[in-house]
């Protein structure tokens, strides 16, 4: 029986109701999350209508292992792991692509959209943190993604990424060492 | 805020120990946002339930072709055996002459069916 009120549901009740097909129950995980999938999808792969395809994806293969998922860990980690796997893939993809059938640079493989309802100082600030964030490679460029965009703290972001912590503490150094060489020609 | 302090927090949610929950804030609130198109949630759920009504249509053919294939295979194999039977009930044996209807036929008895003389 469909629940009226998913929009106040815990997420065990929603996962349960999903993983017996309630097409509601699994929409409301897809409004919780779509904006946490979407700041790490586009700002790894940049503002475009392709990050969007990724972005269904993700919930498309959350849908379909719901069934693995035990509760251990919150199920946005578990979405967040799942975004980080597809657009990682995506982006080794995308070389292999570009470095068979292009010229292009590591950079300019990614693009990004402005909304143009935006002023000029809010145009201008979404301007420097993509082109910032598309110019970092891209080990760099999650680790700034999860930090600086979704707020994660060191020991989140090594659950996330499955990493040691003191692989993400090095790689933290390394990536703002790489940010602030990018900055300056900004 | 302007550039440069745009340009400062990015690098200092790299510090291990920032306030990264601050800086994303500061970063949200200076227009630095993400999201999908308006109908990103619907399109995802017809993805999922148009697909998966077609995967069940798919099963449900495939099962039908299933039961259909063994009912033929059996009414099949069950003529067979009747066609045996009374073959070798007319012919006396399972030879390949009494298959082709050649047991009782001679060369000469052949020239005169193709002949007429």
């Amino acid at each position: 029986m469909i629940n009226e009120s998913y929009v106040v549901a815990e997420e065990k009740e929603l996962v349960n109701a999903s993983l017996s097909g309630d097409k509601r129950a699994f929409g409301e995980i897809v409004s919780r999350y779509q904006r946490m999938v979407a700041r790490t999808v586009k700002g790894m792969l940049g503002d475009s209508v392709f990050a969007e395809d990724i972005g269904q994806e993700v919930f498309i293969k959350l849908f379909y292992s719901l069934k693995e998922f035990r509760g251990e860990s919150k199920l946005s980690t578990y979405i967040q792991k799942i975004a980080v796997n597809l657009t990682l893939n995506e982006i080794k993809r995308r070389k292999r692509f570009f470095s068979m059938f292009s010229q292009k640079a590591n950079n300019e493989m990614f693009e990004f959209e402005i909304a143009d309802n935006d002023t000029e100082e809010r145009k201008e600030a979404s301007e420097i943190v993509n082109k910032a964030l598309l110019a970092m490679d891209p080990k760099f460029r999650i680790i700034l993604t999860m930090r600086m965009l979704q707020g994660y703290s060191t020991k989140e972001t090594a659950e996330i990424l499955e990493l040691p912590i003191g692989t993400v503490l090095s790689r933290l150094s390394r990536a703002q060492e790489q940010l602030r060489n990018i900055l300056i020609k900004l | 805020m302007n550039i440069s302090q745009i340009k400062q927090l990015m690098i200092s949610s790299l510090n291990p120990d920032a306030d990264t929950n601050m800086v994303s804030g500061k970063l949200k609130e200076a227009g630095i946002t993400y999201n999908f198109s308006p109908d990103f949630k619907d399109k995802v759920l017809d993805k999922l339930f148009t697909a998966s009504s077609k995967i069940n249509r798919e099963v449900e053919f495939v099962k039908y072709m299933n039961f259909a294939f063994y009912r033929v295979a059996l009414t099949g194999v069950a003529a067979i055996v009747v066609l045996l039977i009374s073959i070798f009930f007319m012919e006396g044996s399972l030879s390949l002459n009494s298959f082709l209807g050649l047991s009782d036929n001679y060369n000469e008895s052949i020239v005169c069916l193709l002949t007429g003389k």
